[in-house]
Order: structure tokens, then sequence, then C-alpha cells
């Protein structure tokens, strides 16, 4: 039985997810101690930091898909606000039920995702400049939907999103849990395994038969859909619209992937993305909490809402350079494993 | 019946097939067989449907197919093992050989254990012992081997396209291996068989087609698999010389060592090499196609680290850490795949020819125009190069003009030690000579050149001593009476391997 | 040569030269609309603002040739004007000391964006859109989101006075700027090697040239660069704000492209990207004088990438 535990654990730790889990562990640690263990483990607590945070989450484990395959998408983020207008103006504007406007927001967030899968996939456009470019776009339509930050979103939904069922679980939760249920199917199907190679080397994806392109846009259309209820998530958290919020989210999924193990060369699930996310999340929730305290510890002190944001940017920021070095150190180690039994095999003659 | 006719692939400016054909039956194991650049890669890429041929032809019991994708090679019947692998690195044993055969179960997930137990089964048959979960990265690249061919034997194939698969395996490997594709072939399958191990082919293959430049030039049967000058003749186009006389090349015997290399290793490619250049001496290096020559250029020029061994360079230890520092010392690198690691295509020629004077100096210092392209007009002279303009893009030169640039570049320069790696690859016959030419006299001002050549009429002609590399060591120094073309040949199919060796 | 080879020649190879002529085109187009724009005082602002644009190109020309891209240009202007804001005061005579923190700051900004694209390996454009969302958040934290300060008196008219209200008075700026500019890419070493770099790394590397050494520096250059043209800018609007030039690090890159340099780098000029820089300013003023709204502009300025990257710049496929 200790065998076994002690072989899964060894798997695990050669896995990019590693990293992510590892970093993730760490603020939470840190966090618990600021937070005090009373105040954090509360289901207010939790209800607040999911229902708050989940389109950041849904876009980074959105982004995880895609870069699982080889690509990525910076425009992830004006994605959201473009769900959002569409959301709100169809129902304020053209007299659409809401239910049926939301319908149409969601297919709107899967088809500009499918949009930009072209650009890359089709047109073979170099991703991070061409997605970035397309965040213009987005923006510019955005805001000729939607001139200004408008509208409102009907008590019930907003509501129940933030709401609490069963005395114990937040409505947010449960959205992740069907997307995360959804992935499970998702992994272990055939496209699923074809995802990993494409990612990991197209070229030798193309030699077994498999057709990159198919699966790359396959992986688009599945973000579209996580995007787009990330979206409405947003529509629902901030109960209005807003044509130019969320921009930030791109680069922030990208780097929650990364911090969550993945780099540019597909290795990686969806767990990166989600630990990635929860890292962002922790980080910005401890920083909180612990300048909180500082001023109340310390009689006096001054510091305005603007160090916090600095303090997480850089936090970020610095445990994006820890990734390059843990995962140069992870391909050391292996090929140290590698020679090792290279020198092995050559006792053997040969 | 399996059959190509008249195919012809034109790669930007190289010709690398011209009108090759290649046939095999049912039942029939044929080797591929070939020089280096003699195009036998490219036809099995044709087949495996990697690679788009501009003409020609491909039959299947008499009706003629398209083959426009991998996925078409596969649906018709075509597996094929790479000799570079077609694994993915980060997915298991088990993931690679199933996929995109996976066997699907109830709900369209994938059925894991059905997959684990076909696997087992197969790897059984292959007599390889290695943990199903492991990642393909983490293995021994022997197993890799193996696992590339159980993967393709796996898909049941009616024709088997196996690219130098025996690279890394070891004796026993070998003869399991072989054992199985006698089976196959026994039950009908068609095998394809590259290599350039003139003992297997003897041992294993029923037929023979060899290629020279992008042809087909000739189809032996198994009764004339064992004459070796033959195959020799038909691979070079050639009759073995009888040796030249040794001449005035003395140099060896009583010059100073500028160049020591000792124990030299490098994974995989380079196992333990050790050399010795003297000054003022052109040093050449044959072997086939990656037996470690090109890593050891690079790791004399320091954009490789060695694992283990020294290099002495001007009676020193070194340890160049980039090709900048190799540079700095006086020494110089000229390759033949110019593309990647010569050529500035969207520079101009006279950019081009100035690389040599760019490299070494004060970073901020002023570089005029005119300083330039005087430069470039006295070595577009002096080398006759044939440009159009001078600020033409260097792409617009022909290869071999390019080729005299680049050994332009760097002869005005002056290096002390010259690293030339397939300098004259693709290159016309007359730029060919010239630059032979340029070379000896540049040895004979006193710089030592170490020329590494697939082309063995070039090592015969240029260098004075020869060494021979297999499978990342020095198998033979070839020198005076020894250097014919005969001995060449035979130490580079290491034919002449020790009797200890071949039985494992 | 024929005439009409002549200019086909033109169009196909002589890009700066291109981008002249549709900066001229725009223009004109522009005062066909709108018969009022043609005035002296329109002229001289577009001619000021297309030096302070060609100011922050310089250091993106150079990291384009190289093979990067460098997104902190606007964060590293916007973070410059506020200094010299914060510095000058109103004040005169401390020029010196606002070049002195500007120029420290650029380059550190700049050699964090290179190492950690070059020595930890991460892309340029994540680096440096990181490093801007940092450098932003810096400007906040020590302004307060509210800098004070205007610049010195004599400094504002150095770059906003006109000579006949046409020639600005900046042009002496911009005369040492493009020179060093102009030596530092078109006729120095690090040009040269520059150019090699971009075009070919592994044939750069393996014929001499520290090509990890060359890319770091471009980096730092590029701060430099964006750092003055920061302390310019503030002299040229008077005062700073948060974010105040943060468009220019599109801006810059367009401007950078459309002037000829080729994204995956080897190719370009620094006159093409003056010439570009005039080309963004022209169509900035013409899409103002046409009332086009921001959004419009935005949707525009994305095409326009999405198209440059269309056709100069599709990767291979698969199958060859």
């Amino acid at each position: 039985m200790a065998e076994a535990i002690r072989r899964r654990w060894g798997h695990f730790r050669r896995q990019p997810v590693f990293t992510g889990f590892c970093l993730f562990m760490a603020v939470l640690a840190l966090n618990i101690i600021i937070q005090t263990p009373a105040k954090f483990f509360t289901v207010s607590n939790f209800r607040i930091l999911l229902s708050k945070n989940m389109p950041l989450i849904l876009t980074c484990l959105g982004q995880s898909v895609l870069m699982m395959c080889g690509v990525l998408d910076l425009s992830t983020g004006i994605q959201l606000a473009f769900v959002n207008v569409i959301a709100i103006m169809l129902p304020q504007e053209l007299g659409v039920p809401v239910g049926l406007g939301w319908a149409c927001a969601l297919t709107g967030g899967v088809l500009i995702s499918l949009f930009c899968g072209f650009c890359i996939v089709k047109l073979r456009l170099p991703a991070l400049l061409t997605t970035f470019s397309i965040t213009y776009i987005i923006k510019g339509v955005n805001v000729l939907i939607m001139g200004e930050p408008q509208g409102k979103v009907e008590k019930i939904i907003y509501k129940t999103y933030d709401s609490v069922l069963f005395g114990f679980l937040p409505f947010a939760a449960l959205i992740l849990l069907a997307v995360l249920l959804i992935w499970q199917y998702i992994k272990r199907t055939r496209y699923g395994r074809h995802m990993y190679a494409v990612g990991n080397n197209p070229r030798n994806a193309y030699a077994v038969g498999i057709n990159p392109e198919r699966v790359q846009m396959k992986a688009f259309l599945i973000k579209g859909f996580i995007v787009g209820l990330a979206g409405l998530c947003l529509t629902a958290s901030n109960a209005s619209g807003n044509p130019l919020q969320a921009e930030e989210y791109g680069i922030r999924s990208l780097s929650a992937c990364m911090l969550g193990g993945m780099n540019f060369g597909g290795w990686g699930t969806l767990s990166c993305g989600l630990f990635g996310a929860g890292f962002l999340v922790i980080v910005q929730n401890a920083v909180y909490y612990l300048f909180n305290f500082l001023t109340k510890a310390i009689q006096g002190l001054m510091i305005n809402s603007y160090w916090q944001n600095l303090v997480s940017d850089t936090i970020i920021f610095l445990g994006l350079l820890a990734t390059i070095i843990t995962a140069k150190a992870q391909r050391e180690t292996l090929k140290q494993g590698f020679v090792k039994q290279l020198k092995r095999g050559e006792k053997y003659g040969g | 019946m399996f059959e190509m006719r008249g195919i012809t692939k034109d790669f930007d400016a190289v010709k690398a097939l011209k009108g090759a054909s290649l046939s095999v039956r049912p039942g029939e194991i044929r080797s591929l067989l070939g020089a280096n650049g003699s195009g036998k890669s490219t036809l099995v890429k044709v087949l495996a449907g990697l690679v788009k041929p501009d003409g020609g032809e491909v039959f299947i019991d008499g009706k003629p197919v398209r083959i426009r994708t991998s996925y078409d090679s596969k649906q018709l019947g075509i597996a094929t093992a790479f000799q570079d692998l077609s694994l993915i690195p980060t997915m298991t044993v088990i993931d690679n050989i199933k996929l995109n055969k996976e066997t699907v179960g109830r709900f369209g997930t994938i059925d894991v254990k059905k997959d684990r137990r076909d696997v087992e089964e197969l790897l059984k048959l292959f007599r390889v012992r290695c943990d199903l979960d492991a990642y393909a990265q983490t293995l021994m690249p022997s197993t890799q081997s193996m696992l590339e061919v159980a993967k393709a034997v796996y898909a049941k194939p009616r024709l088997l396209l196996l690219d130098e698969v025996t690279a890394t395996l070891h004796h026993d490997e070998i003869e399991g291996l072989f054992e199985l594709l006698r089976k196959l072939r026994d039950e009908g399958t068609a095998i394809v068989y590259v290599t350039h191990r003139m003992k297997e082919v003897a041992k294993l293959c029923d037929s023979a087609t060899i290629m020279r430049n992008g042809e087909t030039v000739a189809e032996l049967a198994r009764d004339e698999l064992n004459d070796l000058d033959g195959i020799v003749y038909h691979m070079t186009g050639k009759v073995p010389d009888k040796a030249k006389a040794c001449g005035a090349q003395a140099a060896a015997a009583e010059g100073e060592a500028l160049l020591e290399v000792s124990g030299l290793k490098y994974s995989p490619k380079v196992r333990d090499l050790s050399l010795t250049a003297y000054k003022g001496e052109i040093l050449g290096i044959g072997g086939l196609d990656g037996q470690g020559q090109s890593e050891f250029i690079r790791l004399l020029l320091g954009e490789f680290q060695p694992e283990a061994g020294a290099i002495r360079y001007r009676g020193k230890e070194v340890r160049f850490r980039r090709p900048a520092e190799a540079v700095e010392n006086g020494i110089g690198f000229i390759s033949g795949e110019r593309n990647r690691e010569a050529i500035f295509p969207l520079r101009t020629i006279a950019e081009n020819l100035f690389v040599g004077r760019t490299a070494t100096g004060g970073l901020f210092k002023f570089i005029g125009n005119r300083r330039v392209n005087g430069f470039a007009r006295e070595a577009v002279e002096k080398y006759n190069i044939k440009v159009g303009e001078l600020e033409d893009p260097a792409s617009s030169l022909s290869g071999g003009n390019q080729q005299k640039l680049i050994v332009a570049r760097w002869i005005a320069v002056m290096p002390e030690l010259l690293l030339l790696d397939d300098p004259t690859k693709g290159v016309d016959i007359a730029s060919r000579r010239e630059i032979h030419q340029i070379l000896r006299q540049c040895a004979q001002k006193g710089m030592t050149v170490v020329v590494s050549s697939s082309d063995n009429d070039e090592l015969m002609d240029l260098a004075d001593r020869i060494y021979v590399f297999y499978e990342g060591r020095v198998q033979a120094l070839l020198s005076c009476e020894d250097k014919t073309q005969e001995r060449l040949v035979a130490e580079m199919m290491g034919f002449a391997e020790k009797e200890e060796r071949a039985n494992g | 040569m024929g005439s009409g080879l002549r200019i086909r020649r033109f169009v196909k190879y002589n890009r700066p030269g291109m981008a002249l002529v549709i900066a001229l085109f725009l223009l004109l187009i522009t005062v066909l609309i709108n018969p009022k724009s043609l005035n002296i005082n329109t002229f001289g602002s577009i001619l000021v603002q297309t030096m302070l644009l060609s100011f922050a190109a310089a250091g993106q020309t150079m990291v384009v040739i190289s093979g990067g891209v460098d997104l902190s240009v606007g964060s590293v202007m916007s973070m410059a004007a506020v200094i010299t804001t914060g510095i000058m005061q109103g004040q005169g005579g401390r020029f010196a000391q606002v070049i002195l923190a500007t120029v420290a700051m650029g380059a550190a900004i700049g050699l964090l964006n290179g190492v950690c694209a070059v020595r930890v390996g991460l892309p340029p454009i994540v680096i440096t859109l990181a490093v801007s969302y940092v450098v932003t958040r810096l400007q906040y934290v020590f302004t307060g989101g509210m800098p004070t300060g205007v610049a010195a008196a004599l400094f504002k008219k150095t770059v906003q006075y006109r000579i006949f209200g046409l020639i600005p008075a900046a042009t002496m700026y911009a005369v040492v700027i493009w020179a060093l500019a102009f030596f530092l890419i078109h006729r120095s070493r690090f040009g040269k090697q520059l150019y090699l770099t971009g075009n070919n790394e592994s044939a750069a590397r393996l014929n001499g040239i520290n090509t990890r050494k060359i890319r770091v520096l471009t980096f730092v250059l590029s701060g430099v660069f964006s750092a003055v043209a920061g302390v310019l800018g503030a002299g040229y609007m008077g005062m700073s704000q948060c974010q105040l030039f943060d468009n220019y690090a599109y801006n810059s890159l367009v401007a950078v492209i459309v002037g000829g340099s080729l994204f995956v780098g080897g190719v370009g000029s620094y006159f093409g990207s003056i010439t570009g820089s005039l080309v963004m300013i022209v169509l900035s003023n013409g899409l103002t004088v046409l009332d086009i709204s921001q959004p419009v502009r935005n949707l525009v300025l994305g095409l326009v990438m999405v198209i440059l990257l269309t056709l100069y710049n599709r990767a291979k496929p698969i199958r060859q």
C-alpha cells in the first residue's frame, strides 16, 4: 500500500502540474495564516472568493485548454466583456427575453473564439501578436455595442449567483464543478488524447494520422464555451455591463497557466490552469488581508490600495520567473535520469 | 504490390528526388540503400504522406493512388517507423502506441483496460520490457526505437517502412527484431528496410534498391547482395580507386599539434573521441551521416559543451562556452547547411561577406558603408563570386556562389583553425574545385583546416589524413597508403568491425 | 529600365518610401474631406507628434529587428513623464537630474526585460506586457494616482514652440536622437550584429556573434529611448498623468512594421520607422478630423495589424 502511494507520488512529482500545486499550496498556507483559520474556513469567505473570481478562474481553465494544444489567445479577457455587453444590450435595447439574450451572448463568445482560432490555426498567423491585435478590434466592437457602462440584471439572477446552496455550497462552485466534470469526460475520449499529442509535437501527431488543425479548432470551440460561461458569470457578478473590463484577464490567464506549470510546449492539463488561477486569487486575497493587518497593527501606517496591486502583481511576476527555473530543473533531472539509464545500458554492449 | 514511378521533389533550390522509383511485393523484404543525400528518406516520406511529390505516381496492385496526407497513407495500409522517431515525448508508452487507434468503450470514452492488455501483448511479442506508464522521453533510445517499430507493426500494415531503425539497438534486440520481420514477411507483409549497415542487408533482405543523387540506379537480387564492390560502385558511381601517391604531405609527421582532443563525450552521438590536428595540415573527417561528426565540430566551436574529455588548443586546455569565444580565439566555422547556419538570406551580399569582420571588434565602433562595400568588392573579385549587385540579398545567389561567399568571409579573417562541416553539399563541380583550391592555399600559408564531409571524393582530394568516425568513436585513421576509396568505404560501413563486436 | 518597372520596384522594395507616399496620400484625403484642417497649426502638431512617436519607435525598431517585441515602451514613457514633472515641479535647472533619473529607470526596466526574455526564455511579448503592468502599478504607487507638478516653463517651450508656427523647436532634439538612433542601427558594429542576429540567430551565433548580449542590449536601449521620449512627451503635454503614453507601445510597434521592419526580424530601417510614425500620426489625426470615435479607432488599429500580419508573417504548414 505504502509502495503504491510512493509510486503515485513519484509519478505526480514529475508532472508539470506539480509546480503549480506547490505554488498554490504555499500561498494558500500563507493566506490561512494571515486571515486566521477562523475567518478563512467560513462559508461566506468561500462564497465571496469563488463568486467574485469565477470569471477569472474559468478564463484560466479555457486558456489551459488552448495551451494544451499548443495555441493560445491573449484576447480571451476582452471576450468576456463582449459576452457581457451582448447579454445586457440584447434585452435592454432590442427587448429580447433575458434567457434568449444570454444564450445569444454565449454563442457570441463561441463565435468570436472561433474567429481567433481561424486566424491562428488556418491563417497560421503568430498567435501572441495576432490575438493582442484582436484585443483592440474587440475593444472597438464592444464600445460600439455599448457606449458606456450601463445596464442592469434581474435581481433573481444575481441573487442566485451570489447564493449558497444547502448551507455550504456556493452557487459559483457549482458552475466550476460542472465545467470540471465536462472536462473529465473530454479527457477520456480519443479527442482528449489527441489534444495532448498535437500540443506536444504536432508533426509527430500528424505522422500518426491526426489532423492538428481540426484538433486545435475544436479546442477554440471548447474554450469559447467556457469563456461564454465566464462572461455570463461576470454579468451576474457585477449585475451590469462594462465594455472595457476584464481586458487584463488575457495575460493573467496566460500567466496562471504558466504558474500552474504549463509552458508553450503543450505539456500540462486543466489542473495547471486551475492551480494557477487559484494562485492568482489567493495571492490577491492574502495581500489584501496582509495590508489590512499591517495598517491595524502599525499605527499611522498609510498604504494606498495601489500598493496592494503592486505587491500582488510583483509576486505573480516572480512566480512566473520561478516556473521557468523549475521547468529547467525538471528538464535537467529528466536528462540526468536519461543519461544514467544510457550508462547502465552501455554495460550490456552496443 | 506497391510501386512508385518517376517521383520528383524539389525543396526550394535543392532537387531531392529526380525520378526515383521503388517497387516491393508482399512477402518481400527489400532494402533501400544510398549514400547521404541520395533521397532515400525523402522517398519514404512520400509514401508516408509527409512530403508531397512534385511529380510521379504511386500504384498499389496496379491501381494509381493519391497519398495526400499521412491519414491517406494509413488508410492504404502503409505504416512507417521513422528514423527521427514519431513518438510523443510527454505521453506514456500505452498512449503512444495506441495513438489514433484507441479502443472506444461505453459513452465514447477510451477503454483503458483493453488498451493496456493490447499493448502488453504487443510488447511481449517484441520482447521489450519497460514500464507501460513511463513517458516516452524517459526511455532509453533503444527502447524508443523498438517502440517506434512496435507502433508501426501494431497497425497491421500491408506495407511496413523502416527507416534506419537499428541505429540505437543492441545486438540481441536486432536479432529479435529480424525474427519478427521474417515472420511478418512470411505472413505476406511487404517490407522496405532503409539502412546503412551492409551486414544487416546481407542477413535480412531479399533484394535491394540503390539510390544515388535522387534517382534509382540499381535493383539487386538476393545473390548480388554480398558483392560489396558492386554496391559501392552503384552508390558512388565510380570504381574504387587505387591509392594516390602520398606526396609531400608530410606536415603531419613533423608538425606541431594545434589541436588535441581526448576522450570527448557528448550523448548520445559522441561516445569517445580522440584525435590530433597539426598546424598547416588539412584533416579530413569521414563517415556516414550522423556518426558524431557534426557534433564533434560543434564541440570544438563551443556551441556544445562536452560531458567528458578535454580539448587542447594552442597547447592549452580550453573550454569555450559559446562560439563567440572560439571565434575570438582564432577559430572559424563554415557550414554546408547554408540556410540554417551560414547565410543571412535577407541581408545583402556585401553584409554577408563582412560577417567575419562584424563578429569581432568593438561593439560601438563606426562601420561605414564604404568600408563594407570595398571589402565586398575585393572579395567578389578575388574569389570569383558571380553576383548581380552587391546590394542584392544573399538569397539571390546560387548554392555554389553562396558557399564561395561563406568561404571568402572566413578566409579574409585568416583564422588559425578553420572548421568545415560538409562545405560543398549541393555545390556544383566548378565551384567545388575553386573552394578546394582556396583551402589548399590557406593550408600552405599555415592555416589548419579540419573538414568533415560526407563526400568521399572530396576527402580523398583535400585531406592529408582522414579520421573515420563510426558510432561516436574514431574507427580508423587513414593516411598515405591507407588512404584509398575502398578502405574508406569499408571503414565507414563498419565492415572492418572487429569480430568480437559482431558476436556481441 | 522602364518607368512601370521602376514604380513596381519602388512599391515592393522601398517600404519606407512607400510609407511616406501613403502618409501624404492620407493627408490629402483628410484635407479634401475637411478643408479646414489645412492649416499651419495642424501640420505643426503633426510634425511634433511624429517626432515623439519616432523617438519611442527608435528602441522598438532595434528590438523588432532583433526578432523581439517591446510592449513596455508605453509604460516606460508614462513613468518617465511622471518622474519628469515630479522632479521639475515647474522649476527650471533640473533637467540634468531628470535625464539621469529617467534614463536610469529606462535602462533598468530594459535590462529586466532583456534578461527575462533572453536568459530565462519567456517570450518577449509576455515579459514586456507583464513588466508594463508592474511599471504602471508603480506609477500609481509613487503618485497616489494623481501626479503633481508640471514641466519647467523653459523646457516646455523647447518642445512646444514652433518657428513661423510650423517648424517645431523640438527639431533640435530630433536631430540628436535621430542621429544617435541612425548611428546605432545603421553605422555601428552593434547594428550590423543586430541585423544578423535577427535574420538568422543560429548562423549569427555559429559565426561568432554573442547573440545573447545583443538581444539584451536591444531591450536596454529600448528602455532608454522610451524614457527620453517620455521626458519630451511631458514637455509637450506640460503636465503628466498615470498611463498617459500607454498607447505608444502598440503605436510604435505598428509604426515600425508599417515602415518595413519584419516581425520575424532581420529587416528594417530607422528611416522606415520615422515614416511609419508619420503614417500613424496622420492616420490618427485624420480619424480625429473625421470625428471617428475611439472604439472605431481601436477597431481600425487592430485590423491594420492583423492585415499586416496576414500579408507578411504567415508560418509554414506542417506538410511540405
